[in-house]
């Protein structure tokens, strides 16, 4: 797959200076373009994306104009998309040739870049098999955007099943097998017992002697799936947990009720952070009836001494021309975002690996929001929170639905990430 | 408490005036006062201790020093002065509550027990001593040890209903609803003031705990139980089994019996269900029936009232039986008796009666009352497609609701311009907002058609007032072949589908949807075909249904019905959850 050359820093966006879309000309000249306007003329922001994906499905090309109007799209004017964006209620803009090579001056002028977009990504998203449609914010997006993906989970991605897929999404899941730690607190509760009941039936089928070793080797597999080049975004507790569990290589930090032996009490000290994809030297939270697994997470939601208010979070400015994947993963039309918890809200300052990019931060805070970075040929993107429309999530709450948030700009930071891999590898200037 | 006292006695601060103090200045009461107002507490400590090395007994001084340790989070130091005071004062409640609390604050619970004892010793047969026991225990959140504190109580006085609110209020806080409601009976029965407080905390049960408190309680052979009962059923949604459970305790209780009438009453006033109206009828009748004739008869009235706006007319004839005629009631109960007795008339049907006592009436009503009462008649005549006496009955009506009522006979006469012309007079605040919404929805039906009179559809609309749907659906479908789809046909084709699909007759609303879908009405057209495609979801057509959303939304992209079709094709298509 080999997207790192397209990562790397001081490309320079040729197309963005060339004549126009070559793969586009088969639609005839003059020709008649659609731009998608992603600032506040766009009236459903999320379902932009899905036409853009649709597009990329059907065998058609596109551009992402990067910090024009909002992180534009420009798109054939052909029947097809004509078509599919006023079925989704998206705002098009008919583009000459003209005005086109204008747009094209004022993005070559400025810190923005136009990305070509090739080819749909096969999307992946890991859940159990019983998971909630809607108690999964990228699941909800794919759906409400029209983007397709395939529900994967344990026995695939320990069969080497995530080959198959570009891009794969984790939410809330909890990599070191505990349950998210309601264990306790949550005993007897309907979900939990089926949730108990799936994970232990399932680590004995896939041989693993406990779920915290089975969810152990999946976060290994997820791991290696990126290292050879595959694109992970993972929210909420699925970014703590995936690198407590790789940390913790030959370190027991499941409490007893997951894996019948307490947690090691030296484990803070035995962690092996090399492994880890974004974290460091985090201390861990060695009570079991508390739902929270370490210092990584600023908000520390469940626990009522520690729980910090919600704030709001600023999205970084980034070099398109020079950084074009940060500015791909930023583009909204807010810079300003109301922050949401998660079971993880967010990530401490103190805990990040240095070679880590910081996409989104609290200023002021000890805590960032968004964040990216590279492992091996493939990179990952970690956002805390569970819900960017549902701030204070509690079990239980009403399903979002997302046709009252077609402007949402926290889910925007969702779909961003699904189109990246999208984007055309640019050549390196010489 | 100590926030009490110290809010009453900063009271009395400020009205005696300002208080200077020098500085070096001998302590006094005054200057202690002014001390703690400032939120100086550290100084306010100095002068109260002063003050009480000068007079250990000082109880004023005591209690503030206890008010301005406590935000200095050192209560536990008042424990020296609070002993010297019960030196010198051994019998004082308020002595013994300072050094409970200060035992408390010291974590003290042995010591709290012997102060605690040796008070009860000093005043046998009270509770005092071991309310105020469990209550300091309790603001140091000890929740075991206030239990303590009134089980031994209990235990000494030898009463089972001793402390028993405290008990409840106690096992409340631990969700033990159980016997909460156990020990409430008691508390209630020995001090009836308690019972606000007992339903509203058993109240708050959850509706699984609500069985078993009703049933603990109507286990309870007293009064006082019954009437908990009665008033937590009413609370949680049965106002006829609230109405019955202290229908069993009245014979016992004939002078509390009134008084629990009355409040159940004013709780049932709250409520404007059918079985609330009803419960309310059937108290006041019972509250009737146990008052003088000159009370009662306001009490039938109002009774009748009740039953009235309930449906329940026989029960409303039978409390109005002989009071508007009643010459000795008083003339106000006995017009309002008869408007009552009109309405009830009205409401079985008998026009020609209730016009006749109507008009008996005119003389002794209000103008607005009688016009209130005729516009009834004249909607019920209306109903009866008793259109040349509803007419008569409204004269020369010419107030907005008057219009609207006027609008309908016409309507239903097929004078098609003429009742447009009157809901148009009558505009949209005429009657409530479902009436104002229902003649909008008529002009809409009515303009496209350039007929002035039509009295098929005039007969059709008719059948739907009188709810005979079905014969209102053929009529209208008849009526829109006659007229071709731009002139209304398409209008009235859709309203009669969606009159077939309301009484399941999903195959003919489909057919008439279609039809009334037709490319020339572009403003009839995307209702058809979102009413279309909702029948087809409901009837697992999800395929086709999605096909013609979408046939919607590029046909008629300027629709104000396109963003329902795209959220109805979203939820279809499974993208955002059904709601």
């Amino acid at each position: 797959m080999r997207r790192r050359e397209f990562v790397r820093q001081g490309v320079i966006g040729l197309a963005a200076l060339g004549p126009g879309l070559p793969g586009l000309e088969r639609y005839g000249r003059p020709a008649p373009w659609l731009l998608v306007p992603m600032d506040d003329a766009q009236s459903d922001h999320l379902k932009a994306y899905g036409l853009a994906f649709r597009l990329l499905e059907r065998g058609g090309r596109a551009e992402w104009f990067l910090n024009y109007r909002g992180g534009a799209f420009l798109l054939p004017a052909d029947g097809a998309t004509s078509r599919d964006a006023a079925l989704a209620g998206v705002t098009t803009e008919p583009l000459d040739d003209g005005r086109l090579v204008a747009i094209r001056g004022e993005i070559g002028d400025g810190n923005m870049d136009a990305v070509p977009l090739e080819k749909a990504p096969k999307v992946a998203v890991y859940a159990p098999p019983n998971a909630a449609p809607w108690d999964d914010a990228v699941t909800m997006a794919l759906n409400y955007a029209g983007i397709k993906f395939e529900k994967i989970w344990d026995p695939e991605v320990v069969a080497q099943g995530l080959r198959r897929y570009d891009w794969l999404h984790l939410h809330h899941e909890d990599f070191t097998g505990q349950y998210s730690k309601f264990f306790l607190n949550y005993a007897g509760a309907p979900w939990l017992v089926e949730m108990v009941e799936q994970n232990r039936s399932m680590a004995k089928r896939l041989g693993f002697p406990s779920v915290p070793a089975e969810k152990r080797a999946v976060a290994v597999a997820i791991e290696q799936y990126v290292e050879r080049g595959g694109f992970l975004f993972a929210m909420c507790t699925a970014t703590e947990t995936l690198d407590l569990a790789l940390a913790a290589d030959g370190v027991d930090i499941a409490a007893a009720y997951a894996d019948g032996s307490p947690m090691d009490p030296g484990a803070t000290a035995a962690m092996r952070w090399e492994r880890a994809l974004a974290f460091q030297d985090a201390r861990l939270e060695m009570s079991p009836t508390m739902p929270v697994y370490s210092d990584i997470d600023g908000h520390q939601v469940n626990s009522p001494d520690r729980r910090q208010p919600l704030g709001s979070f600023t999205l970084f400015n980034f070099s398109a021309k020079i950084d074009p994947v940060s500015t791909m993963l930023v583009q909204n039309h807010r810079q300003v975002i109301p922050d949401f918890y998660g079971l993880t809200t967010s990530f401490t300052r103190r805990r990040l690996k240095p070679s880590l990019t910081v996409l989104a931060e609290e200023p002021s805070a000890p805590w960032v929001k968004y964040i990216h970075g590279e492992r091996g040929q493939g990179t990952w993107t970690f956002l805390g929170g569970h819900d960017p429309e549902d701030p204070q999530h509690q079990i239980g709450d009403a399903p979002t639905d997302l046709s009252l948030h077609p402007h949402s700009p926290g889910y925007r930071l969702i779909l961003n990430n699904v189109l990246f891999p999208a984007a055309k590898k640019k050549e390196l200037k010489t | 408490m100590a926030s009490t006292l110290r809010a009453g006695i900063l009271v009395l601060l400020a009205l005696g005036g300002p208080v200077a103090a020098a500085p070096g200045q001998q302590a006094t009461m005054p200057r202690a006062f002014e001390l703690e107002r400032r939120g100086n507490y550290e100084e306010a400590v100095e002068a109260y201790r002063e003050l009480l090395r000068r007079s250990p007994d000082d109880l004023s001084a005591l209690l503030g020093l206890e008010r301005v340790l406590l935000p200095l989070n050192r209560s536990a130091e008042i424990l020296p002065a609070a002993r010297a005071a019960l030196a010198t004062d051994p019998a004082s409640a308020a002595l013994h509550g300072v050094a409970l609390r200060a035992w408390a604050a010291a974590d003290q619970p042995d010591s709290m027990r012997a102060v605690a004892e040796r008070w009860a010793r000093l005043v046998p047969g009270d509770e005092a001593p071991y309310r105020e026991w469990g209550a300091a225990a309790l603001a140091g959140r000890r929740r075991d040890a206030a239990l303590e504190a009134y089980r031994a109580g209990r235990q000494r006085l030898g009463r089972s209903d001793a402390l028993a609110a405290e008990m409840a209020q106690l096992a409340i806080a631990d969700g033990d609803y159980g016997t909460a409601a156990r020990e409430w009976g008691p508390a209630v029965r020995r001090l009836p003031g308690y019972r606000i407080t007992a339903v509203a905390t058993l109240g708050h049960a959850p509706a699984f705990k609500r069985a078993e408190i009703l049933r603990i309680l109507s286990a309870e052979p007293d009064f006082a139980a019954r009437r908990l009962e009665s008033e937590l059923r009413v609370k949680w949604g049965d106002p006829l089994g609230g109405l019955s459970a202290l229908e069993g305790g009245l014979a016992q209780s004939r002078g509390q019996g009134l008084d629990a009438l009355r409040a159940l009453v004013d709780q049932l006033r709250m409520l404007r269900t059918r079985d609330a109206l009803l419960a309310q009828g059937r108290a006041l009748e019972i509250i009737a029936g146990r008052l003088p004739p000159v009370q009662a008869s306001r009490v039938r009235l109002e009774a009748a009232q009740a039953y009235s706006a309930a449906g329940d007319r026989d029960a409303a004839r039978r409390m109005l039986a002989g009071l508007a005629d009643d010459r000795t009631a008083p003339s106000a109960v006995a017009t309002g008796a008869a408007g009552a007795l009109v309405t009830v008339l009205i409401g079985e049907g008998k026009l020609e009666e209730a016009n006749r006592r109507l008009t008996e009436l005119r003389p002794q009503m209000s103008g607005e009352e009688y016009a209130l009462l005729t516009r009834a008649l004249v909607a019920a005549y209306v109903r009866q497609g008793q259109l040349a006496r509803a007419d008569s009955a409204l004269g020369r009506d010419s107030t907005i609701e008057g219009f609207a009522l006027r609008g309908w006979i016409k309507l239903y006469r097929g004078d098609l311009a003429g009742a447009v012309e009157s809901f148009k007079s009558a505009g949209p605040y005429a009657g409530e907002r479902a009436d104002a919404t229902r003649r909008t929805m008529l002009l809409a039906l009515l303009q496209p058609i350039e007929a002035d009179t039509l009295p098929a559809l005039g007969a059709a609309l008719l059948k739907l007032e009188q709810r005979d749907t079905v014969a209102a659906a053929r009529e209208l479908e008849g009526v829109a072949e006659a007229l071709p789809p731009a002139k209304g046909g398409a209008e009235i084709r859709l309203l009669a589908g969606r009159l077939s699909e309301g009484r399941g007759d999903p195959e003919l609303a489909e057919r008439l949807y279609r039809a009334a879908a037709a490319p020339e009405t572009p403003a009839t057209a995307p209702a058809a075909e979102l009413a279309l495609a909702e029948l087809l979801l409901k009837r697992r057509r999800t395929e086709e249904a999605i096909a013609q959303l979408e046939h919607l939304i590029l046909t008629y992209p300027e629709s104000a019905l396109v963003p329902q079709a795209r959220r109805t094709m979203d939820q279809a298509r499974g993208a955002v959850p059904r709601t």
